[in-house]
């Protein structure tokens, strides 16, 4: 396999889990964007295992869930039911706290950055092998009374409280479970690109991020399967000539989706459509 | 009969001795055929983006450095064409473009800047493709030898006589202020300005500085609340220039005891300080007023596309990259057939990386091991945005 | 004491220009309920405006008008985008959140792209003028005076407008009940853009005094102060006025509290970890959401 198909199926796979870890929560209206802080800490931390403990590659995916879950779950008692914007701000600030501990961390390199993260074997079936769980797992809870509920809760809070739903507790599950998912994407970027640097987590990663889900569709877990290998593939065919451009094209094409296709490129009735094509 | 024989001889004795010429010419130069039609350097550098515009002017450099080859008939009659791949500050972004030259290409410029670096470079190491992050510093480049070079030697060999030796011309200096920016490596070109300083018995106050501040009234405030003698600046050109701005607003008169470090000498420094910058030191890798002409015509040009700024230190090091690459090229039994790709590859490493007495747009340095051995240091004072030589240090010598 | 007062002043007049982009900021949540994170970066474009001008002239009334004309004139033409949007997806805060980072990215790009070769500007020094006062370490420039006090003249100006003319009635009641308004009769449309002419008013004010202020700007400048804003208002509580007001004034006080005494990169780390400990306790905000 070429190394451009390699790095572009790898990439697909790892941003695909971020968009689906910001997906998750966005079923009940939040933007929460602490899972790109998840994401950090769990590249650091996968990184120093392997390279300071040797520890083996599987005890590191577990840690690096793990301290996604963790991370989630402290402010998630505050921030469960929060609105939209305070959970953005809680986001921004945490991968901002967290960028800074870095920084001033001799351990992980400072501000120079952490170098010489050892390889691991096939790790792009596993890669995928790992999204095809987390696909699963975001899949079943898609189907469930969970993401039912959560569906109102999205519509309006109130009704899904009156209809008995706990959205507190709803909010918190569907923000530790995003921060499991971004611990498992932060451990497969850090054994694929081999060294880390503060500035890798920035708001940029985030707009990024959002470009594809609501390009995609953020009312299934389906559209981010789509509209990431099309802009992951875009950025890497665009002419030279225009590429200084990109983020212009990427700002443009997110608005103009935004406003011509509202549910983005695949939406629930889309896949209505398609079940009821393929039925036929 | 006689003469015909004669004749014969004659003939004979030119086809010898155009033999005799032919073969002692291509001694000196390596025998073989060039089997592509263009030496197509692509070049990882930042295009988009918060740095876009320091982007552009490195990438200016490599195109104009391309075109003065071309226009002298190539490299082995084949014209050089640098391509430019956009890293736009994404480190994944990186990653992608390098992998696209990673398995073909024989040489390659940058990446930009060091997000990408660290993202990128660990692929080029594996795949044993040589590529010249020469706009980094050493600490950086040295992760990744033999696979980059190192434009300059490390922080801690080079910087601290430089810094020591403006001090010394600074009278009454006990004390400084250091405004440090945690980026990258330049709290370690910090710590190499605090060796030196006290090498001449200066005490060194360090004070950092925010990467989101808007205004520096406060930083500046708590600076001089301890009383220095003198400054410097370790943080990006364009903060660097406000705290200056600041400064001057709290009544700092004495420039002179104001040092730049060399990564703010850039085109924002002097966008955004203007003639507030008069009378600051700057040290720095390049000196702007030299009168050779290679360097007045390399300036002119720059001048003439960049709205009449003069170049800075950045703006010249692909430029050289790019001579370096030629000298590679036509000194090595380089052909550009895919099929000798590891080799040629590895000829032009090790030229570059243990190069002699190569003749920059500015200096001649030799290398070492991919590290130059002779190359120091100018330290300038700046009057009306241009920077006027004040000394140079070697520190190898 | 004498260090305490320097970065009081400092923080004063900094909060007073976080000030005026909260209350731009809010005022278009209130009232065409829309999250427009690229405000600032629209203030910061401004500012290039303002120093295009100044190359041609140094009439400052012209450049007022140049800068105060530009920001409404953008700020109306991008009103559309928001009203299909808000057709597509109703009024949907959290999409427009969305458009609006993208307008930021695409304002930022432009700008490094295209307006001064991507560097940063600088506005002439007597623009920021030399310290009008002077006392130790206690300076106070003419560019913190023009931020202050030009700051403090466009709130009064903000709040009599909100408060005792018709078209601020009518820009609350909007803000209160859009369907109500437009029931008894308030041309809902046309409010809404007048409420983007006057954020545009405001931040081509506040464009000016940035300049006199900061006396440079830079395309990366609209990202720095952007998260600002949305943090102060987020922390007053989303579309509170009056709370905005408290607490863009207290983030500049506390931005340069923490950069004065605290220690350095851990400045703003901490003031972040203060102001996320709040929102933690109060997520809807320290004076409650409006919007």
């Amino acid at each position: 396999m070429s190394s451009v198909l390699y790095y572009f199926l790898a990439f697909t796979g790892i941003n695909i889990l971020m968009c689906w870890s910001i997906y998750l929560p966005y079923r009940v209206g939040q933007l929460h964007y602490l899972t790109v802080a998840c994401m950090l800490a769990s590249a650091y931390f996968s990184g120093f295992a392997a390279r300071e403990w040797s520890w083996p590659f599987a005890l590191i995916l577990a840690a690096g869930i793990l301290i996604g879950v963790l991370i989630s779950l402290l402010p998630s008692f505050a921030i469960g039911d929060a609105p939209c914007f305070t959970v953005v701000i809680v986001g921004l600030t945490i991968i901002f706290i967290f960028k800074t501990a870095v920084e001033n961390s001799a351990a992980l390199g400072g501000t120079i950055g952490f170098f010489g993260i050892p390889e691991v074997q096939h790790l792009l079936p596993l890669t995928y092998l790992l999204l095809a769980a987390a696909g699963a797992f975001i899949y079943r809870i898609d189907h469930s009374r969970l993401g039912r509920a959560a569906s109102v809760v999205f519509v309006d809070k109130n009704t899904a409280a009156a209809l008995g739903v706990d959205v507190k507790q709803l909010g918190m599950f569907f923000q530790i479970a995003a921060g499991g998912i971004a611990g498992l994407a932060g451990t497969l970027y850090a054994f694929l690109i081999g060294s880390l640097f503060p500035e890798f987590f920035n708001l940029g990663v985030i707009g990024t991020l959002m470009c594809m889900l609501f390009t995609g569709g953020h009312s299934t877990m389906w559209g981010v399967v789509v509209s990431v290998p099309i802009l992951e593939g875009m950025q890497l065919l665009l002419p030279s000539a225009i590429a200084s451009w990109r983020q212009v094209i990427y700002a443009l094409t997110l608005i103009v989706i935004i406003l011509l296709l509202p549910g983005g490129l695949i939406t629930k009735r889309t896949l209505v459509r398609f079940k009821g094509r393929s039925r036929a | 009969m006689m003469r015909k024989h004669a004749k014969s001889l004659v003939s004979v004795l030119a086809m010898a001795v155009l033999l005799v010429c032919l073969c002692a010419s291509s001694l000196g130069a390596p025998q073989s055929t060039v089997v592509v039609d263009q030496w197509e350097i692509p070049f990882l550098n930042c295009l988009t983006g918060p740095i876009a515009s320091i982007g552009a002017y490195m990438s200016w450099s490599a195109h104009k450095a391309a075109d003065e080859i071309n226009q002298k008939g190539g490299v082995k009659g084949k014209p050089i064409k640098i391509v430019d791949l956009d890293t736009g500050l994404s480190p994944e972004k990186a990653v992608e473009q390098m992998a696209k030259i990673v398995n073909k290409s024989l040489v390659a410029l940058g990446p930009v800047p060091e997000a990408c670096i660290m993202a990128a470079m660990p692929l080029a190491v594996k795949n044993g493709l040589f590529s010249m992050a020469a706009s980094t510093t050493y600490e950086y480049a040295v992760q990744f030898f033999p696979y980059t070079v190192a434009w300059h030697t490390g922080s801690d060999k080079t910087l601290p006589p430089i810094v020591a030796a403006w001090a010394e011309k600074q009278s009454g200096v006990k004390q400084v202020v250091q405004f440090v920016e945690k980026s990258g490596c330049w709290p370690v070109m910090a710590d190499a300005h605090t060796v030196g300083l006290s090498s001449v018995g200066v005490k060194t106050i360090n004070v950092e500085v925010p990467t989101d501040a808007v205004t520096f009234g406060p930083l500046v405030v708590r600076a001089l609340a301890q009383k220095p003698d003198g400054f410097v600046l370790t943080c990006m050109s364009e903060k660097a220039a406000k705290i200056i701005m600041e400064l001057e607003k709290y009544g700092w008169k004495d420039k002179a005891k104001i040092l730049i470090f060399s990564s703010a000498d850039d085109v924002s420094l002097y966008t955004t300080g203007g003639e507030k910058l008069n009378g600051c030191h700057i040290y720095g890798y390049l000196d702007a007023e030299m009168e050779t002409e290679r360097w007045k015509a390399f300036k002119e040009a720059y001048k003439k596309d960049h709205g009449g700024m003069d170049p800075v230190s950045l703006s010249t090091i692909y430029y050289d990259c790019v001579y370096m690459i030629k000298d590679a090229l036509q000194n090595t039994d380089v052909t550009g057939d895919p099929k000798k790709l590891k080799e040629e590859r590895a000829a032009i490493r090790e030229h570059i990386r243990n190069i002699q007495d190569f003749e920059g747009v500015q200096m001649s340095w030799s290398m070492k091991d991919g590290v130059p051995s002779d190359k120091g240091v100018f330290l300038f004072v700046i009057e009306n945005g241009k920077k006027n030589y004040v000394t140079y240090v070697d520190a190898w010598k | 004491m004498e260090i305490f007062v320097a970065q009081l002043l400092n923080g004063l007049s900094l909060g007073s220009m976080y000030v005026l982009l909260v209350l731009g900021f809010n005022l278009m949540l209130l009232v065409a309920k829309i999250i427009q994170f690229a405000y600032p970066h629209l203030v910061v474009l401004s500012m290039y405006v303002c120093w295009a001008v100044l190359r041609y002239t140094d009439n400052m009334l012209l450049v007022v008008l140049a800068s105060v004309a530009s920001c409404i004139v953008i700020n109306i033409a991008i009103e559309p985008i928001f009203r299909l949007l808000a057709k597509r997806h109703g009024l949907d805060i959290n999409v427009s959140f969305v458009v609006s980072m993208s307008m930021a990215l695409l304002i930022t790009d432009v700008m490094s792209h295209l307006l001064n070769y991507g560097y940063p500007i600088a506005f002439p020094s007597d623009w920021v003028g030399k310290s009008i006062f002077s006392s130790g370490l206690i300076a106070f420039s003419a560019g913190q005076a023009y931020a202050l006090f030009g700051g403090i003249a466009a709130v009064v100006a903000f709040f009599y407008l909100l408060y005792r003319t018709r078209q601020g009635r009518v820009l609350r009641a909007i803000s209160e009940n859009s369907l109500l308004s437009s029931i008894i009769g308030i041309p809902i449309v046309k409010t809404r853009v007048l409420s983007y002419g006057v954020a545009g008013l405001l931040g081509g004010l506040t464009a000016v005094m940035l300049a006199r202020l900061l006396g440079s700007a830079s395309p990366g400048l609209g990202d720095f102060v952007g998260m600002k804003v949305v943090a102060a208002s987020i922390l007053a509580g989303l579309g509170n006025l009056k709370g905005g007001l408290v607490c863009g004034l207290l983030l500049g006080v506390a931005e340069s509290m923490a950069i004065g005494y605290l220690a350095g990169s851990w400045s703003n780390a901490i003031a972040f970890m203060m102001m996320l400990i709040i929102m933690l306790i109060k997520p809807e905000g320290l004076f409650g959401i409006r919007a």
